[in-house]
């Protein structure tokens, strides 16, 4: 048997990670209720939530909605799996490969990112179909490029969650705690500015704080949110995002070098 | 400083301390040393056996080998490199095969596993899908490589751990415990393929319970009791070590203290264990030369009508128990 040391492509590592999420996702049915059948539910009580609340409440309702179905998703999926890696006891061949964890990381968020915009696709069709038209948006094409730049956003913060599941089998309880806060605390259902403006400063240190106000910015004619305005938040939305982005590099770096000096690596 | 090249694997005083926490406010700290000061060369293109009883720091030391865990002490190279600071150059060229029933994406196939885990691991996309083919059949599992891992056995699992291990052709192939769990078959079997990834120049270091795997597979092996290496060499120079490679096995309803004694000192003898076996006692007599034999034992022992003397050949596991116990005491 020749020996053929060959490394790891990141590419390569990324797209099998990406696959095996698809496979494991398409294997599991329990995915279909928070994937399929939970934004069908938002999508209608979100409607029934916001209805009359003036002109543009078919936006609140999609974009309330929308957010619900994909935000957990999202920002948690990729930590979820790595605690499953944990839990089936794949994280120790894993790390083991030549393929730095943060690939692996990358190509769940990607699978994440997909099935998030299918949620957010799902809550459109429900409410369109409640409200028997689709709302009245002033820029459909910026909305939707912007509707994924927020899912970036939030996977973004996603992949720094994601180390914490490396580092600790205790990162699923952390996240308990926090979900809830952080769904409102960066504006998921409504903007940050109805909040005790204590908590703004927190709220933008996540980058979907930006891009959700800017989102709304774009598609609500007359929407009151952080006084700076869209290009602003457009502005705060992608350095915040980049930030988390070079953060995950070094934080995946130092939590695969701590986990192999503390020896958890097995631990469920 | 140990050198690039040379032995597959050679350690120098690695030492492991694990530690636990309990407690939120008040943090009781509990620290156990897995490993201390092992020193260990393995020659390349050998099989070396590591045995030892649970909890003994095999798995430790094989993680530490294999670069899953950082030792708190000493020195670790594999294949000339150091195993803290080298990880990114060894690990490609390192199998890791764990086992188990975990480890493994029980949702998906099994070859799709193998699809994964080939990825991760850089082999061409050209070659992929043939090397996992010729891997299948190696373990013998090809006509389940389209299952679910959740329908598998044990020993299939077991088999799929293997086939992993193997897939992008390591240079050297950590096995902990490879023929757990697998059918008399399959075992054989395993051995089989261990053997020969030997011919094709791969360096195994393998862990594992059984005595007779052991002795059947590997030229070297050492035996880690405690986090220590309490013996290192081939299992005929270990038969002298615990006294011979003849050992006689006497029994009888009790002995007396001058009975021992006389057979203490028959020509060759080198150690007489005494143990309660039942309603009987069991003299183990270790002889390092031909002199004495079931007659001498039996003319020294006279009065003993339900007495009965056989020989066999010192085993590896005499070799390991007395070892181990030895340094239990």
């Amino acid at each position: 048997m020749a020996t053929a040391a060959v490394g790891y492509s990141r590419w390569r590592s990324t797209a099998a990670s990406l696959r095996l999420s698809v496979l494991m996702f398409l294997a599991d049915p329990q995915w279909l209720i928070p994937s399929m059948i939970a934004p069908v539910i938002f999508g209608l009580v979100a409607f029934e939530l916001f209805r009359g609340a003036g002109p543009y409440f078919l936006t609140y309702a999609i974009l309330g909605a929308g957010m619900m179905s994909m935000w957990g998703q999202t920002l948690y999926g990729s930590g979820w799996a790595t605690g499953q890696d944990r839990e089936f006891g794949t994280l120790e061949p894993t790390l083991q490969s030549p393929t730095p964890y943060l690939y692996i990381v990358l190509g769940r968020v990607v699978w994440n990112v997909v099935s998030g915009l299918i949620g957010g696709g799902i809550v459109y069709v429900v409410v369109v179909l409640a409200a028997g038209g689709p709302p009245s948006l002033p820029n459909p094409l910026a909305f939707a490029i912007l509707f994924v730049f927020v899912m970036l956003s939030l996977a973004a913060v996603g992949v720094v969650f994601a180390a914490f599941y490396v580092y600790t089998r205790y990162a699923g309880f952390i996240q308990n705690i926090g979900e809830f806060a952080f769904y409102v605390g960066t504006g998921c259902m409504f903007p940050v500015v109805l909040l005790p403006f204590w908590t703004n400063p927190i709220a933008l240190v996540f980058p979907p704080t930006w891009a959700l106000d800017a989102l709304r910015y774009n598609s609500i004619p007359g929407y009151v949110g952080f006084s700076w305005g869209f290009e602003w938040d457009l502005v705060g939305a992608v350095v915040t995002t980049a930030v988390y982005l070079a953060i995950a590099g070094t934080v995946f770096h130092r939590v695969e070098r701590h986990v192999l000096e503390v020896g958890n690596l097995a631990d469920f | 400083m140990l050198a690039r090249d040379g032995p597959a694997i050679e350690t120098r005083g690695v030492t492991r301390r694990f530690e636990s926490r309990k407690g939120f406010l008040f943090r009781d700290i509990t620290r156990t040393d897995a490993l201390q000061g092992v020193d260990l060369t393995v020659e390349r293109g050998s099989i070396f056996g590591l045995l030892g009883p649970n909890g003994a720091g095999k798995t430790t030391l094989t993680k530490i080998l294999s670069t899953l865990l950082l030792p708190t002490g000493g020195e670790a190279r594999v294949l000339g490199h150091d195993v803290s600071r080298d990880a990114d150059w060894l690990r490609p060229r390192i199998g890791l095969v764990l086992g188990g029933e975990r480890g493994l994406y029980n949702r998906v196939s099994g070859r799709d596993n193998l699809r994964y885990f080939a990825d991760l691991y850089g082999i061409p996309p050209v070659e992929r899908e043939a090397r996992i083919r010729t891997v299948l059949e190696r373990v013998d599992l090809s006509t389940a490589a389209d299952r679910r891992v959740e329908e598998y056995s044990r020993g299939m699992k077991q088999k799929l751990h293997l086939a992993r291990g193997i897939l992008h052709r390591p240079e050297i192939l950590f096995l902990d415990e490879p023929t757990i769990g697998l059918d008399p078959k399959s075992a054989r079997e395993t051995r089989k393929l261990i053997r020969s990834l030997v011919v094709d120049g791969v360096t195994i270091f393998l862990t594992t319970h059984y005595m007779f795997e052991a002795e059947e597979l590997c030229p070297q092996l050492a035996i880690l009791s405690k986090g220590r290496i309490v013996a290192r060499d081939s299992v005929d120079n270990l038969r002298q070590l615990v006294g011979g490679d003849r050992t006689l096995e006497a029994e009888a309803y009790g002995f007396e203290d001058r009975e021992l004694a006389t057979l203490r000192h028959l020509p060759g003898v080198s150690k007489v264990v005494e143990e309660e076996y039942g309603p009987a006692t069991r003299l183990t007599i270790r002889v390092r030369t031909e002199e004495t034999g079931v007659d001498e034992v039996r003319r020294v022992l006279p009065g003993h009508d339900e007495l009965s003397v056989r020989e066999r050949r010192t085993s590896l596991e005499d070799v390991y128990l007395d070892l181990v116990e030895e340094e239990a005491r």
